[in-house]
């Protein structure tokens, strides 16, 4: 075991900034722009559970495609790209040398981005598979993999060609999101789309890819940022980071069991489920040395703040997976909004919260100057806070009276709706405050990033101390 | 953790695990599930879905309906599926063996739909699906776009839908459904759990006197 202290001196970021930072900003705007667009979609779909007549008269803007549209523009563009971006970053600075192969994260990312606007459309056309997750038009797919893999060449570079021997915790789950996702990806384009298993395996196999997607790929990405932001936005060392190691391999050899908690009652075996109800419960070790290993992370500033949350809301987020993968308590909140709360938790509260805290941090460190307004980062992060908060409580609260109401037969589906109006309207709510809190996110970022009239009159290195905005 | 080779294979041992337990466990288990023969009937369940029907499904997939509609009834004691007239047994794996897209679903904004046109107290049929998608009721919303407005000529059409329950066309013209429309109602006609399997029924519960 190593220590928890800083890897990377500051001596060596400034080398490390010079080379690698125009392509990891060309990747992250990227993601920006599509958090901004799938807030839109996501707040048409809210939007359509309590007024369903909006926006239906066209097909583009039918329910279940709009649906598809923001979750594969937040999934695949915005927590793809951000994520992979700091990724990226962490490997060269633990590295401790500049960012090699840079022209392939250019080439990439641009694919990448071609792929998921192309995905998009084909989407909006009608092109979508109508597999929760993996929503991208089959033609599409082999474009995002193979982009993919030449990002993740310069984060391989940067792994293998590391100045000292000893891997950080970040190391761990930067290397498993690089290598995971294409293996994971291809399996399940090969088993849904090119040759689809028969019957029910289908829906097996989209379970464990949804769940894979989650436990392999994304939490992955939100764990390497933050078990390498914690320590240093707060400056004292991880606790009982003996027990990172046992945290990172429990992840990787029971999260994907827990997929089958979907399929409760389904037409499987039962075994699926009751081994996810089981792993479901296993992963609380995990969550729990997570928990131990990041309290720091509920400190001052404003990257520890957006960390912080995330943090919470990763180990609720686990903590709730764990309790409804129980039978008597699937029998309520399954197919209602309380699991669409819980994807939201998963993916809004925790996986993109600790990526935003974590860009907040590296992006002064990339371009050499603070965030542009401070006042907008405060108001991302009020705005953005609520916004989960809400969204969460709006869903679950709907989730919870529906489940209720639909074990009932005597309850009318025109019933549930009255029922559940209240807090779905809160939901989007919440929708129209995160997608505000998002445009204010990308206007800053323009302004911090790509202003090069900014850029000119800051020319000198200051401290990193004196980097971040709103501390 | 020193070493990148262990690393590098214990991520791959990682995913294959699950793979193989999920993935390949169950696909030796039932991937090669057969369909059922009834000796009496000389029939084999369940049986492919019919050309348009197959088309259907394609549509039904397009518009991701599986976004609001389940295909799965659960077993009776488990959520109140089969209270609300959606099937008088639970899906089994069987029901779905020739289905090119199963379309299984992760949530009941609207009822379920495996078993849709056998549905209790009453079944619905094709004018009434028709209907149900041009001006949609309560919670689902129209899909206008799947039917055209045009005129008259001549007589009016057999297809045409009748006037009336949300129905209007401007005078002189008749609204007809698209072929989308028509592959997507016949698939929803199609969906049927049309015998018990063995495996679909619970086990008989013991009597009180079989327990002594």
């Amino acid at each position: 075991m190593i220590s928890a202290s800083a890897p990377a001196s500051a001596a060596d970021s400034g080398v490390v900034e010079a080379y690698g930072h125009r392509p990891l900003l060309f990747l992250a705007g990227f993601a920006l722009f599509w958090l901004v667009i799938s807030g839109f979609f996501a707040l048409v779909a809210g939007i359509q559970l309590h007024a369903p007549a909006f926006a239906a008269g066209c097909s583009v803007m039918t329910h279940g495609r709009v649906v598809a549209l923001a979750e594969t523009a937040f999934v695949y563009g915005w927590l793809g790209g951000i994520g992979l971006a700091l990724t990226l970053w962490i490997l060269a600075r633990l590295g401790g040398e500049p960012l090699r192969a840079a022209n392939w994260i250019v080439a990439g990312a641009a694919f990448w981005n071609l792929g998921v606007a192309l995905g998009l459309v084909g989407i909006a056309a009608g092109e979508a598979t109508a597999i929760p997750l993996l929503e991208l038009p089959l033609p599409v797919q082999p474009l995002m993999l193979v982009a993919y893999g030449a990002m993740a060449v310069a984060g391989v570079l940067a792994w293998t060609g590391r100045r000292r021997d000893v891997m950080f915790a970040s190391h761990w789950y930067a290397v498993a999101a690089l290598f995971l996702f294409p293996w994971l990806f291809s399996i399940a384009q090969v088993m849904l789309l090119w040759f689809p298993v028969r019957g029910t395996l289908q829906a097996l196999v989209a379970g464990w890819y949804g769940q894979g997607l989650w436990t392999l790929w994304l939490a992955p990405l939100a764990l390497t940022a933050a078990y390498y932001v914690v320590p240093k936005a707060s400056g004292k060392v991880l606790p009982s980071y003996d027990f990172a190691s046992l945290g990172f391999w429990v992840l990787l050899f029971v999260g994907a069991w827990t997929g089958g908690r979907h399929l409760i009652g389904g037409p499987v075996p039962a075994w699926i489920a009751t081994i996810a109800i089981v792993a479901a419960a296993t992963l609380l070790f995990h969550y729990a040395i997570v928990w131990v290993n990041l309290r720091h992370a509920h400190g001052a500033g404003v990257p520890l703040k957006f960390l912080g949350f995330g943090l919470s809301a990763y180990v609720l987020g686990g903590v709730l997976d764990a309790l409804t993968a129980i039978r008597g308590v699937a029998e309520v909140t399954q197919f209602t909004y309380f699991s669409e709360a819980q994807h939201q938790l998963a993916f809004y509260g925790a996986i993109s919260m600790m990526l935003v805290g974590a860009f907040y941090y590296a992006l002064p460190r990339l371009t050499g100057r603070p965030w542009a307004w401070a006042g907008l980062v405060r108001a991302h992060l009020i705005l953005t806070g609520i916004g989960v908060v809400a969204l969460v409580i709006g869903l679950g609260g709907a989730g919870l009276v529906q489940g209720t109401d639909l074990n009932n037969p005597a309850v009318s589906f025109a019933e549930i709706a009255a029922h559940t109006e209240g807090w779905l309207l809160l939901a989007t709510a919440a929708n129209v405050i995160l997608l505000l809190g998002n445009v204010l996110f990308l206007i800053n970022f323009f302004k911090s990033a790509l202003c090069p009239f900014y850029a000119a009159a800051v020319k000198s290195y200051r401290g990193e101390a004196a980097l971040e905005a709103a501390r | 953790m020193k070493n990148g080779a262990i690393l590098f294979l214990g991520l791959f041992a990682a995913l294959g695990a699950s793979w193989a337990g999920i993935v390949v466990g169950s696909s030796t288990q039932f991937g090669a599930l057969a369909p059922y023969y009834d000796q009496v009937a000389d029939q084999s369940y369940p049986n492919g879905l019919a050309g348009e029907a197959a088309r259907g499904q394609l549509v039904y997939r397009d518009l991701n309906c599986a976004s609001c509609h389940t295909q799965q009834v659960r077993r009776a004691g488990f959520g109140a599926d089969q209270a609300r007239g959606w099937g008088e047994r639970q899906s089994v794996a069987r029901d779905y063996i020739y289905q090119p897209f199963v379309q299984l679903g992760d949530s009941r904004v609207g009822p379920d739909l495996a078993n849709y046109a056998a549905r209790k107290p009453a079944a619905p049929d094709a004018a009434a699906v028709y209907r149900l998608l041009y001006a949609g009721q309560g919670g689902m919303p129209a899909y206008a776009f799947l039917f055209e407005e045009r005129k008259i000529v001549g007589q009016v059409s057999a297809q045409a839908l009748p006037a009336g329950a949300g129905v209007t066309a401007r005078p002189g013209y008749e609204i007809l459904p698209t072929p989308r429309a028509q592959a997507l109602v016949a698939y929803l006609l199609s969906l049927t759990s049309p015998y018990d399997y063995p495996e679909a029924k619970a086990a008989p519960a013991p009597t009180a006197e079989a327990k002594k």
